[in-house]
């Protein structure tokens, strides 16, 4: 990467609070992402065994479960607020990226999440009696929510992984190989984590007897185990050899997890013994930090080097563009002064770099079209046809249409065309006298040269109206005698308007007048 | 530059956030801040006269509101984020740290909003007799933190039309209170009240059956849809005397688009329109009507949500050629990097380009340079389609044309290429008007084939 600089790089913070900031922000919002997902999956296993293996009371827990869906999933969207802040100032690049790579489910998440929490939300109301609905809602809403955590670990995994990029795009915008199977892991261990955190926090807040109790505990009991065997295939797939510090943490989580099961078996094994809520809440803190210090020094230590590496490059890029800065604000400064709501400022603007400043044709960029710009100043037309070609452009040729403009301020620059060249008036008497000899003759060139074209009318063809660009509608659009007389002598470069100079020039003139004569008011 | 391409195909980049913009402000304002409101105003009407229809109503109201704003709202709004992560990666990355404190403290704010509305809620039932009186604080703590939302946010918003001196000195407090700061919350606010009241008459007249309690609840919603509707119209207007006028002179345009451009007087029809029907309505709420109010509601929420989707429209479109004003162009490119690439060229340094394209295609050398100047705005083949824009124009003349788009078309940034770039878009969009080039991955904008 050659060209990162600007605000993009610039951090509001020091490195290190901005990784406490992250990592506290992050931790909050996981809990609960969590509870959130913990909370939906008991509330429809609870459903499935209760509707479909006949036990009411787990209807009962089911419903007591999804009732606390609707503050677990407001705070777990709220709380993300700050981590996603956090994380796209701190690791901007490779954040970015990752999102960008895999956009489409990106942004597949606004409406993933607002079917399953509308889904989740009408379920809580409904879930007793309704078995057939309350089944739809629950596994669709179901689906649609787990599979955003699937989006987010993606994001993440892809943007830990620089190295990644160039192959998934070659990819055809895919994970393969060693990443693919990362990914997969570590999005079955957010799912793990979120039944442990579900179950131990609806065993306090949902269980309402001895039994609720005991089968939130085996759900408890049996997804700790799980974490703990998905953490290591995890740990056996890192793409780096963890650091030191690394390993402390996760022995630590380690740890703490084993004293969890620990005491979940020994609590497990006595009919009348419940967990302590002051001994699960310490313990599921400890290993929750301690993991998620893991997952953020590893992410780390990728990222870190990374982004020092852009800022290198960004500085060189930011010298080169400093030269420009001034010139840009100027330029900038000015343009605000530009208000087009005038003639003057929409032609000086919009047309004078074709048709020339003296609206003689002969704008700077004139020398680059085949079709050269007209000379609007000779230009004789009516306004409904001068609008027409304002709106509708010259197909075959540079001119564009100017809709874009809306129709006070084309009507303005109509005016000030008219005002400065008399745009919107007649053609104008011939500077001399025709014999009506050479007249009749012009006249017989007209029919034979001219009206295949122009039609005997002057408004065109069936055929020509197809030419690029066609021919104009004499009877509404004219030039000057002078600028027509050069027409017809030279032709119209670019299109299919030959020259006529090898005729007499009293029969130019002649074909001029008629020209003008089909013109009607 | 930095980031892989992509694009929503067919709806376009504007179009996509555009909608989710629009819902999320129909409800952050209407609902979260207006119908919360309401609901604070009828719990405190049911305290004063003992009444418990105003109570049970303003109950009920909230657990529609809670809903709905819990989940559209919320995911609405986190989805412009999300949105334009994926889309405009450059231009939010750098907002978010010219903003970073207002968005850090935001955070805090927002959380505190959703807990006391998660708490205001349930413990409606639970809290009575001496509570009661707390509970009615409750609800106004969450209007002032849903208040402090707005002050928060307008800042942003306000900032990306009118940036004060910011360009110059890059100074957060006049980027945040900027010239359009004070109107526009104005605005916001009497926007959400009259939404509020407009929710809440819905509400009203579809749920509640005593007569006697729906004609007084009407009155008093239709006294403040009055009020509102007037602070809505004044604030609209002091907002547009701060909109410098080489922006404001678009405003006709952004609503009536090409299609519509050349019928200026439709936009002060509709609109006078629009605002004499909400007048009406609100009058005869006023007057107790709860027939009319039932006819009525529903096409007096639409209107008023069309104006919010007018004047989101407005203020996004006319700030033109500008992401971040006198800094950012609409497509990502800075103003400063403009002459650097016309000088030395756009794709050299454009890392993704010579990482993944095969160089020596014209084609696409053409579709990464649409992709990079272009696609912000225009897609190909969809909304505000490029093919229609360059249709009928010769080859010369849409190189000619591009290198003008700023001047011809004010709100349109300029090229950032040199010469030869320019001459291979240009080629490029000819193919693609004439049919010759037909695109592989509309989102990607590659691979291209060319067609017979």
């Amino acid at each position: 990467m050659n060209m990162l600089f600007d605000i993009l790089l610039q951090k509001p913070l020091p490195d290190p609070w901005l990784q406490g900031l992250l990592f506290t922000a992050f931790t909050l919002h996981l809990l609960f992402v969590l509870f959130t997902l913990g909370t939906a999956m008991l509330a429809i296993a609870c459903m499935l065994r209760g509707h479909w293996g006949g036990s009411p009371r787990a209807v009962r827990l089911a419903v007591r479960i999804a009732g606390a869906f609707m503050s677990h999933k407001s705070l777990a969207v709220v709380l993300g607020v700050a981590p996603l802040l956090l994380i796209q100032v701190t690791y901007t690049i490779p954040f970015f990226t990752g999102v960008t790579l895999f956009a489409p489910y990106w942004l597949a998440v606004i409406g993933l999440l607002i079917v399953a929490f509308l889904f989740f939300d009408l379920l809580a109301r409904r879930l007793e009696g309704h078995r057939i609905s309350s089944l739809l809602l629950g596994i669709i809403g179901l689906l649609c929510l787990l599979i955003v955590p699937g989006i987010f670990v993606l994001i993440l995994s892809v943007s830990e992984h620089p190295g990644s990029w160039l192959a998934i795009i070659d990819q055809g915008y895919r994970l393969q190989g060693p990443l693919l199977s990362h990914w997969l892991l570590r999005y079955l261990h957010v799912l793990g984590a979120a039944l442990v955190f579900g179950a131990a926090f609806h065993y306090f807040f949902a269980a309402e007897d001895q039994e609720d109790r005991r089968s939130l505990l085996r759900w408890l009991t049996a997804s700790t185990l799980l974490q703990i065997l998905l953490g290591i295939m995890l740990y056996g797939l890192l793409p780096i050899r963890p650091a030191m510090l690394v390993n402390l943490c996760l022995f630590a989580g380690v740890a703490g997890c084993v004293l969890l099961l620990w005491y979940l078996f020994s609590m497990g094994g006595r009919a009348d013994a419940s967990l302590s809520l002051r001994t699960i809440v310490p313990m599921a803190v400890f290993i929750l930090v301690a993991m998620l210090l893991v997952r953020q020094l590893i992410q780390n230590r990728t990222y870190l080097p990374f982004t020092a590496a852009l800022q290198e490059k960004s500085r060189s890029h930011g010298r080169e563009i400093g030269a420009f800065t001034r010139e840009s604000l100027d330029r900038y400064q000015s343009k605000l002064a530009v208000v087009y709501d005038n003639g003057p400022t929409i032609y000086a603007q919009a047309c004078a770099f074709c048709h020339g400043e003296l609206a003689d044709g002969a704008g700077p960029e004139a020398k680059n079209l085949a079709v050269p710009p007209e000379n609007v100043a000779a230009v004789r037309t009516t306004a409904p046809y001068l609008h027409q070609i304002l709106t509708q452009g010259v197909p075959g040729s540079a001119m564009p249409y100017f809709t874009f403009l809306d129709r006070h301020k084309l009507d303005a620059l109509a005016d000030y065309l008219n005002a400065r060249y008399q745009t919107l008036g007649k053609p104008g008497p011939l500077p001399a006298d025709i014999p009506a000899a050479t007249l009749s003759q012009a006249e017989q060139v007209y029919a034979q040269a001219c009206a295949p074209c122009h039609g005997q009318d002057g408004r065109g063809t069936p055929q020509s109206s197809g030419y690029r660009p066609p021919p104009p509608d004499f009877t509404a659009y004219g030039l000057t005698p002078q600028r027509s007389f050069e027409v017809i002598s030279n032709g119209y470069p670019g299109t299919l308007m030959p020259g006529f100079g090898h005729l007499p020039e009293a029969v130019r003139w002649g074909l001029v007048r008629i020209v003008g004569g089909k013109r009607t008011p | 530059m930095e980031f892989p391409i992509f694009q929503v195909p067919y709806l376009g980049n504007g179009m996509t956030i555009a909608l989710d913009a629009v819902l999320h402000v129909i409800i952050s304002h209407g609902l979260a801040i207006g119908a919360v409101s309401m609901v604070v105003c009828a719990e405190y009407m049911g305290q004063r006269r003992s009444s418990g229809a105003w109570e049970v109503f303003a109950r009920d109201f909230l657990g529609f509101i809670v809903v709905l704003t819990t989940s559209v709202g919320a995911m609405t709004g986190v989805g412009i984020w999300l949105i334009t992560s994926a889309l405009a990666p450059r231009g939010i990355g750098s907002l978010l740290r010219v903003f970073f404190w207002p968005w850090f403290i935001e955070w805090g704010v927002f959380t505190a909003e959703v807990i006391i509305v998660l708490i205001y809620y349930y413990t409606w039932r639970k809290w009575t007799g001496e509570r009661k009186k707390r509970h009615l604080h409750l609800g106004v703590g969450y209007v002032v933190t849903a208040l402090c939302s707005a002050l928060l946010i307008t800042g942003i918003l306000g900032f990306m039309l009118t940036p004060d001196g910011w360009p110059w000195h890059k100074g957060l407090w006049a980027a945040f209170f900027n010239q359009s700061y004070l109107p526009q919350l104005a605005l916001r606010l009497g926007i959400a009240y009259e939404l509020g009241a407009l929710f809440a008459i819905g509400y009203l007249v579809f749920t509640r059956r005593d007569r006697q309690f729906r004609r007084e609840a009407l009155a008093f919603f239709g006294r403040v849809g009055l009020v509102s509707l007037a602070v809505t119209l004044l604030a609209g207007a002091w907002y547009f005397t701060v909109v410098p006028s080489a922006f404001k002179t678009h405003s006709l345009y952004a609503v009536m688009t090409s299609r519509l451009s050349q019928q200026p007087e439709l936009f002060r029809q509709i609109n006078l329109g629009g605002a004499v029907f909400l007048l009406l309505f609100c009058l005869l709420a006023l007057g107790r009507s709860v027939i009319s109010a039932r006819l009525l509601v529903v096409p007096a929420l639409v209107v008023a949500m069309l104006f919010v989707a007018q004047f989101e429209r407005i203020r996004e479109f006319i700030r033109g050629p500008y992401l971040m004003p006198g800094y950012m162009y609409a497509n990502q490119v800075l103003l400063e990097e403009t002459p650097l690439f016309m000088k030395e060229g756009m794709l050299p340094r454009s890392y993704w380009y010579n990482a993944t394209a095969k160089k020596a295609d014209p084609l696409s050398r053409g579709a990464y340079l649409f992709a990079q100047n272009c696609a912000a705005c225009h897609t190909i083949g969809g909304i505000n389609s490029i093919v229609d824009r360059v249709q009928g124009r010769s080859a010369d003349g849409i190189y000619v044309i591009l290198g003008h788009t700023q001047e011809m078309v004010p709100f349109m940034p300029p090229f950032s290429g040199t010469d030869q770039e320019r001459r291979t878009m240009a080629d490029f969009l000819f193919g693609l008007a004439d049919g010759s080039i037909k695109p592989g991955v509309p989102s990607r904008f590659t691979p291209l084939s060319k067609g017979r």
